[in-house]
């Protein structure tokens, strides 16, 4: 296959990725922007995504059937972990940013060797709800793949309608623009939280439960997506949302291509690149808060 | 007896210990404490910018593989002697954080972790990336490359376990006794200051950019003085070493001595060796038991033995 | 009389907050050893104004000229070792560390001079400058007291003996007299009169009979600029901040 066409398959790929990408990031942004919390544990919600949807596809018949359970089950079930954690660890070291940090990175262990323990040390493959290709002339693509996009495209238009539509959204501008002043007009502030601890959960395990059937399930599958993750937010700014879905494709599509040209392992050491370069010149990230 | 003698007195009383103990100690241990000792050089570096400077670092692993690559590569493909090895291994951290510090520094506090979490394991990728040239992978043995020691008139072999002891607890006193006097100097003032509040500080006359860079990069050359000692007494190099987890451990021993004491990291290291020592004697998931620790130190013990000994009874404990 | 160099004159400073104009190109001028007020409404723009001349923002747009240099530029830092000192509104001392550390930090700067000395200044002349500053406004004994433990008023009273400790030659009070008591106040006019020996001060307050006891000239700002300046008998008077300020 000539240069053209390859490049082609790397923006596919790199599309894909962006897409789920900017899912997870949305998740670790959102809570940073109204909480002012880091979640180290971000990766280990979205591995919990995929090891349940795992889970669901074993125990119910076909696979669309095991998907649809998944996308219902994972989100629900790692958004009450994530609940819980915020009513009983968070809350009560009162949100303290190190604390938090620290709180976050136990959290990350207990739940990667609870997986371990429970799930075992092996990668599984899904099997994807819908099989097809999608025939280009140079090649032939993963029809699921482009089923993940869509989807992932949807998600991140209804949590844009949530954010900007629905009361809850409202409760959580307010509370990032000035948390007091929101709390003085009555907004709860500690169940607001608690949502949204679990609306970036819950997008989290969305993505894992998308991106299962293209990857395998396994234990230590979180701190690549982490990181990942991580590189977006910095680059978008930390707490604003277009800032992050920006980078999410600017960090999705750069990684696609050096993974389909290069390796990515590459990928990853030049993203980490890409951000020191970011930071140079805009400390605060494209849209970010920060100012040197 | 005045607050300077006391801390005088009790830092150096606390490495009289360690010395006399080799005598004491069954071989098992032996080897044990020269490790916990390296490794709390490490946790001592990982102090000072966590516990005197207030900044959480998640990539500290970088620093400590830099010393350890540093002193080991030449080692390994040139055979150079320990003492140059060990000085470019500090080189090399010294380097790196200060590189890593002009551009970390200049993002505000979650963002500095954030990016540090990156680059650590942006180093770690790259040791297994250029496997062929860092072996990084299964790693390497320097033992049979490493010339003996020339002190004097004698010849010290690095396999002799008195040998490891003694330049292990010789390392381990410098770092004590470096933080003690950063602890104790105006420059320490200055960190902490900029801990408790950056703002004032600044206000107060402090160019705080400056100062945290500074302290990043004692940090930085201490946990890569942990890490050539490490590679160059117990002759392992590896790619693990530049792993997140190992970025981790020394925040975790830190916490549970005591953050922001000086003899905290020494007290952390070593309960947590033997403890997790204890653990995998039980089970494989003993890292659950890391996590589980956490959680508990952070929800109802943060300052840590030290730190809640200071608060309690001895206010003069740096 | 002739006219006394200012020590400190801005013009035409202003901030702005994306649309939100905090200061309103503001020219002021302040004469070398005077206890200059500034007064106004809250949302006058006091705090950002002094917050441009001590280096916490950035302005918009204009300068700022101190002891005849261009200083608009300078970072916080090297205006506090030009003799800049400025004391918050919201008690900002270290609430962690004893008086005596808090003292200390601005203590230590004016000997860090040279490699040797920002390591091992002389303890024995930090301690010296500790006292000096703690006995000057009153709070001798507390060296050992942590800051948290003080009461409210001597923990504002630890702020000026921060600043006093870093060598003011122009020294900005912003509103210290809120939360103190009657005596804590007349204490503390006492102690600023004492420091303008020394110190040019710059002091926002909202206490007229503070302002009217200790200050030479006043400032009055509304909505950013300014809105009439003179002794403080006649801004009193000035039919303008009647109706703005003193509500009459």
């Amino acid at each position: 296959m000539s240069f053209g066409p390859h490049l082609f398959l790397a923006l596919l790929e790199g599309t894909v990725t962006s897409f789920v990408l900017a899912l997870m990031a949305l998740g670790l942004s959102l809570v940073f922007g109204v909480m002012r919390i880091v979640n180290v544990a971000h990766g280990e919600f979205y591995m919990l995504g995929a090891v349940l949807a795992w889970v669901c596809a074993n125990a119910v018949g076909t696979p669309v059937a095991g998907f649809a359970a998944a996308l219902v089950v994972a989100p629900l079930a790692v958004g009450a972990l994530a609940f819980a954690t915020d009513r009983w660890i968070l809350r009560r070291i009162e949100y303290h940013p190190e604390g938090t940090i620290v709180a976050t990175i136990g959290l990350l262990y207990v739940l990667q060797q609870a997986v371990l323990m429970l799930y075992g040390p092996d990668a599984r493959p899904v099997t994807p709800p819908v099989y097809f290709i999608v025939q280009f002339p140079w090649f032939g693509y993963s029809g699921y793949k482009l089923v993940v996009a869509a989807v992932s495209a949807l998600v991140l238009a209804a949590t844009w309608l949530v954010v900007t539509r629905t009361r809850l959204g409202l409760y959580m501008r307010a509370a990032q623009q000035d948390l007091e002043m929101a709390q003085a007009f009555g907004v709860p502030a500690r169940r607001v939280y608690g949502l949204v601890f679990a609306l970036g959960a819950m997008l989290a395990a969305v993505a894992g439960v998308l991106i299962v059937p293209i990857e395998q399930a396994h234990y230590l599958m979180g701190l690549d997506p982490l990181l990942l993750s991580f590189i977006v937010v910095i680059i978008g700014g930390l707490g604003s949302l277009r800032g992050t879905l920006v980078a999410a494709f600017v960090v999705g599509l750069s990684d696609g291509i050096v993974s389909v040209f290069f390796s990515p392992t590459l990928a990853k050491i030049i993203a980490t690149l890409l951000v020191a370069a970011v930071l140079v010149v805009r400390p605060g990230g494209l849209f970010g808060e920060e100012r040197a | 007896m005045s607050a300077g003698r006391k801390v005088l007195a009790l830092h150096l009383g606390v490495l009289a210990v360690l010395f006399v103990l080799q005598f004491a100690l069954p071989a098992y241990h032996h080897t044990n404490v020269a490790r916990i000792m390296v490794l709390a050089a490490y946790a001592i570096g990982y102090n000072i910018l966590l516990g005197y400077t207030g900044l959480m670092s998640l990539g500290h692993a970088m620093f400590f593989a830099a010393g350890m690559y540093g002193a080991g590569l030449p080692v390994y493909y040139f055979g150079v002697g320990a003492p140059a090895a060990f000085g470019i291994g500090l080189a090399s951290g010294l380097a790196l954080a200060f590189v890593f510090g002009l551009m970390a520094l200049r993002t505000a506090g979650p963002s500095f972790l954030i990016v540090s979490m990156m680059f650590g394991q942006a180093f770690f990728l790259a040791t297994l990336y250029f496997n062929d040239f860092t072996l990084g992978d299964q790693g390497f043995i320097v033992s049979d490359k490493l010339a003996p020691l020339r002190l004097g008139g004698a010849s010290l072999g690095f396999h002799e376990p008195a040998v490891k002891y003694n330049l292990a607890l010789a390392i381990f006193s410098a770092c004590l006794m470096a933080a003690l006097a950063l602890r104790l100097s105006a420059v320490g003032r200055v960190l902490i200051g900029i801990r408790e509040n950056e703002e004032r500080t600044r206000l107060l006359g402090y160019d705080s950019f400056r100062y945290k860079l500074v302290a990043l990069a004692v940090s930085g050359t201490f946990s890569a003085a942990a890490g050539a000692a490490y590679a160059l007494l117990f002759s392992y190099v590896g790619s693990t070493f530049a792993a997140i987890l190992f970025s981790i451990y020394p925040l975790l021993w830190v916490l549970l001595g005591g953050v922001g004491t000086i003899l905290g990291p020494l007290l952390g290291t070593a309960l947590m060796f033997y403890l997790v020592d204890t653990v995998s004697g039980f089970t494989s998931s003993y890292l659950l038991f890391v996590g589980a620790a956490l959680i508990a130190l952070i929800l109802w013990f943060p300052q840590g033995i030290l730190g809640t000994v200071r608060t309690r009874w001895l206010p003069w404990l740096p | 009389m002739a006219a006394l160099a200012p020590i400190l004159a801005t013009q035409f400073l202003s901030k702005h907050f994306g649309g939100l104009t905090a200061v309103d190109a503001v020219s002021l001028e302040v004469v070398q050893g005077e206890i200059r007020a500034i007064i106004g409404p809250n949302g006058a723009g006091k705090t950002t104004l002094v917050g441009m001349i001590c280096g916490r923002h950035m302005p918009s747009s204009g300068r700022i000229v101190y002891e005849g240099r261009d200083i608009t530029r300078l970072r916080p830092w090297e205006r506090l070792a030009l003799g800049i000192v400025y004391t918050f509104q919201v008690t900002s001392i270290f609430k962690g560390l004893s008086c005596y550390e808090n003292v200390a930090l601005p203590a230590q700067r004016g000997l860090m001079r040279g490699f040797a000395a920002r390591l091992v200044p002389g303890e024995a002349a930090v301690a010296g400058r500790v006292h000096t500053a703690l006995e000057a406004v009153g709070l001798g004994g507390f060296e050992d007291q942590r800051a948290e433990a003080l009461a409210y008023g001597h923990q504002r009273l630890l702020e000026i003996a921060m600043a006093l400790a870093a060598e003011p030659r122009l020294l900005i009070l912003d509103e210290p007299t809120q939360g103190l008591a009657e005596g804590e106040i007349a204490a503390l006019c006492e102690l600023v009169r004492r420091i303008a020996g020394q110190a040019t001060v710059l002091i926002i307050e909202h206490n007229m009979q503070v302002v009217l006891e200790l200050a030479q000239r006043v400032t009055v700002m509304d909505a950013g600029a300014i809105l009439a300046e003179g002794t403080p008998a006649e801004v009193e008077r000035h039919p303008e901040v009647q109706r703005a300020y003193l509500g009459r």
